[in-house]
């Protein structure tokens, strides 16, 4: 063991970065960014998940606990018609509605409230502040009521999911085109990398391939792999793991095998942003960290802070798990127009990317 | 007559940066001969020959092949061009990169002639990864003339093959002229510039002086292609 030799080695690496500033960048910038957005969407989330209240109890208690609700930090109330409720849920504008029924304050008599809390039920951010605030406020309704031991007893409805669904089935969907996605990028980005760094590239470039052949041939071997890949990963999912699923197997293989051609075109355009492979990895915390977050996989995109929504509204990996959510836990078919949204957007961000990709491989390569 | 000319240079100039890469440089190219760019490390020869294939664009002057002003995509199924560095797929067996080259440039028929040139085609199994690195060079070679191109731009192409095989390409490049094919060669090396029906000698991205082997030697007044450029290059400088 010589020390003069160690020495050696450790001074040369830290030559070497001292020449690759995107690296070093990339060591101290990546932590802040990628920490500070966790810290946003976690403490920063202004916007508690909509409650919907009905009031149609004929004594006092209804009024006494919508007020209390309407208190609670964890969720913004706003009172509505018991007939509005179920659309209000589907499309999307409340997270829950929770109606006090006419004989509310009599069942609190008799020493038993039921309050019905109808939930969404697909985004699980949701569920558990909704079901808090409703207990605080109870708690606190009855503690202004002494002697009396009031019991609750809410009747709670789901109109996706239910109470059978765990945490997988939850985000087994939006995981299943979060794994191809990424291994198929990675794969990607390393080896157009390879032809690069190969020089093959420029052999390539001084054929009579085109631009957009070179693209479009790339982005067809790779769709193959990333096909089997799909087929696999979703056989997986719903023999082996028998995550919960709704929706049309057919539609939910598109939707990926979609993820995956946008995860190759993807790969090929950010490879010309990098020189080497290790540059090519760091793509990897720059771009598909923060969209991972920011996807609404593990916080819904409707309780993000405002700004943050913003962001997530422009990424098309939002719409792929939302349109993987829509088949797998809500059962939506084709003729859904979120869905066709959901499609639609990542089937463009591949046009752009396909276009972005092709003018962007150079034929001067340096 | 213009077209006579397989490659046309008029007056390139190119900077990298603060790199004079060429300077003014201009030379023409006859079709069907072998044509040899000299210089050391450094002088400009690969940047030029990447011209001829529009991979480089000159910041001023003109590169002219096969009467197409040059970038031009539709031109390149008619020349070949073999890098410096052996650029090959080292997952590939010998032929399977051969039978890509060629299908890029519509020329599936050639493999096995592309592959019997360069005498690859008994190791035409064998994965590129494992190959010496001379075999990796001349399996370069047979990628760059497999579409049979009518201009062959080789850029430094026996580096590493031992002499016998060297004698033996020479021959062969010696064989495609005479059927009509333009060579344009890239070295160092003085003892291949012989065989070269005229060269230009680069110094500094600087056109030094042109012509024959035998020109070039009386011009000078010395009795060797070597000793010639180094005088050469000395009163230049
Ligand atoms: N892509 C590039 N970027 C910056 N400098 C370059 C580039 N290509 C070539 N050069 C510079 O241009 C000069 C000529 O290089 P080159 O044409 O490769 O010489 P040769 O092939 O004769 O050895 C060198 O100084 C080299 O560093
Ligand atoms: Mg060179």
């Amino acid at each position: 063991m010589s020390g003069k030799r160690v020495a050696a080695i450790t001074k040369r690496l830290l030559q070497q970065f001292r020449r690759d500033r995107r690296t070093l960048a990339l060591l101290f910038v990546a932590p802040i960014v990628i920490l500070g957005l966790l810290g946003y969407l976690i403490r920063g989330s202004a916007s508690a998940p909509a409650v919907g209240i009905v009031n149609e109890d004929q004594g006092p208690l209804g009024a006494t606990v919508a007020a209390a609700l309407a208190r609670s930090s964890e969720i913004s109330t706003t009172t509505i018609q018991a007939s509005d409720g179920d659309s209000k849920l589907k499309d999307g504008s409340l997270a829950a509605y929770i109606v006090f029924p006419p004989d509310f304050s009599s069942q609190a008599q008799a020493g038993t409230i039921a309050p019905d809390v109808h939930l969404e039920g697909s985004q699980p951010g949701t569920i558990a502040p909704v079901l808090q605030a409703l207990q605080e406020a109870l708690l606190a309704v009855a503690a202004q009521a002494p002697g009396s031991s009031l019991h609750v007893l809410p009747h709670v409805t789901y109109l996706y999911g239910g109470p059978g669904f765990d945490t997988l089935d939850y985000f087994g969907a939006a995981f299943i085109g979060l794994v191809v996605f990424f291994l198929v990028f990675v794969v990607t980005i390393v080896s157009f990398l390879n032809e690069r760094s190969q020089g093959t590239l420029e052999r390539l470039m001084a054929s009579p391939l085109r631009r957009g052949e070179i693209v479009l041939g790339y982005m067809l071997g790779f769709t193959v792999l990333a096909v089997i890949q799909s087929v696999e990963v979703l056989v997986f999912a719903l023999a082996v793991l028998k995550v919960h699923n709704s929706g049309n197997v057919a539609l939910i293989f598109g939707i990926e095998a979609l993820m995956a051609v946008a995860a190759v075109n993807l790969g090929i355009f950010l490879s010309m942003f990098a020189r080497t492979e290790f540059q090519a990895v760091q793509f990897i915390p720059l771009v598909i960290v923060p969209q991972f977050l920011l996807s609404g996989i593990l916080f819904s995109v409707s309780t993000e802070p405002k700004p943050l929504q913003v962001l997530s509204n422009v990424l098309p990996l939002t719409y792929a798990v939302n349109g993987l959510r829509d088949v797998m836990v809500k059962g939506a078919d084709l003729s859904s127009g979120s869905l066709q949204l959901d499609v639609g957007v990542v089937a463009g961000f591949i046009v752009v990317l396909v276009v972005a990709a092709s003018t962007t491989l150079r034929r001067r390569i340096a | 007559m213009s077209d006579s000319w397989a490659v046309d240079v008029q007056d390139v100039s190119k900077n990298f940066g603060d790199v004079n890469a060429l300077d003014g440089v201009t030379l023409r190219v006859r079709q069907g001969e072998i044509y040899g760019l000299l210089g050391p490390n450094g002088s400009g020869k690969t940047t030029l020959i990447r011209m001829f294939v529009g991979l480089v664009e000159p910041n001023a002057g003109t590169v002219t092949v096969l009467g197409q002003r040059m970038p031009n995509v539709a031109m390149l199924s008619h020349v070949g061009y073999m890098t410096q560095a052996a650029a090959l797929y080292p997952g590939l067996s010998v032929e399977e990169n051969v039978q890509f080259f060629a299908a890029i440039n519509g020329a599936e028929g050639g493999v096995r002639a592309a592959l019997e040139f360069v005498k690859l085609y008994d190791r035409r199994d064998s994965v590129v990864s494992t190959l010496s690195g001379g075999m990796r060079q001349r399996l370069s070679l047979a990628c760059a003339l497999v579409h049979k191109p009518q201009v062959l731009l080789l850029d430094e192409p026996t580096v590493g093959v031992d002499p016998q095989l060297r004698v033996e390409l020479w021959d062969g490049f010696k064989e495609m002229a005479d059927a009509g094919t333009t060579i344009i060669v890239s070295s160092h090396v003085m003892d291949e510039a012989e065989r070269c029906q005229r060269l230009g000698l680069i110094l500094f991205g600087k056109l030094l002086t042109e012509g024959s082997p035998s020109e070039i030697r009386a011009r000078a007044g010395r009795p060797t292609l070597e000793e010639a450029f180094l005088s050469l290059s000395q009163s230049r400088a």
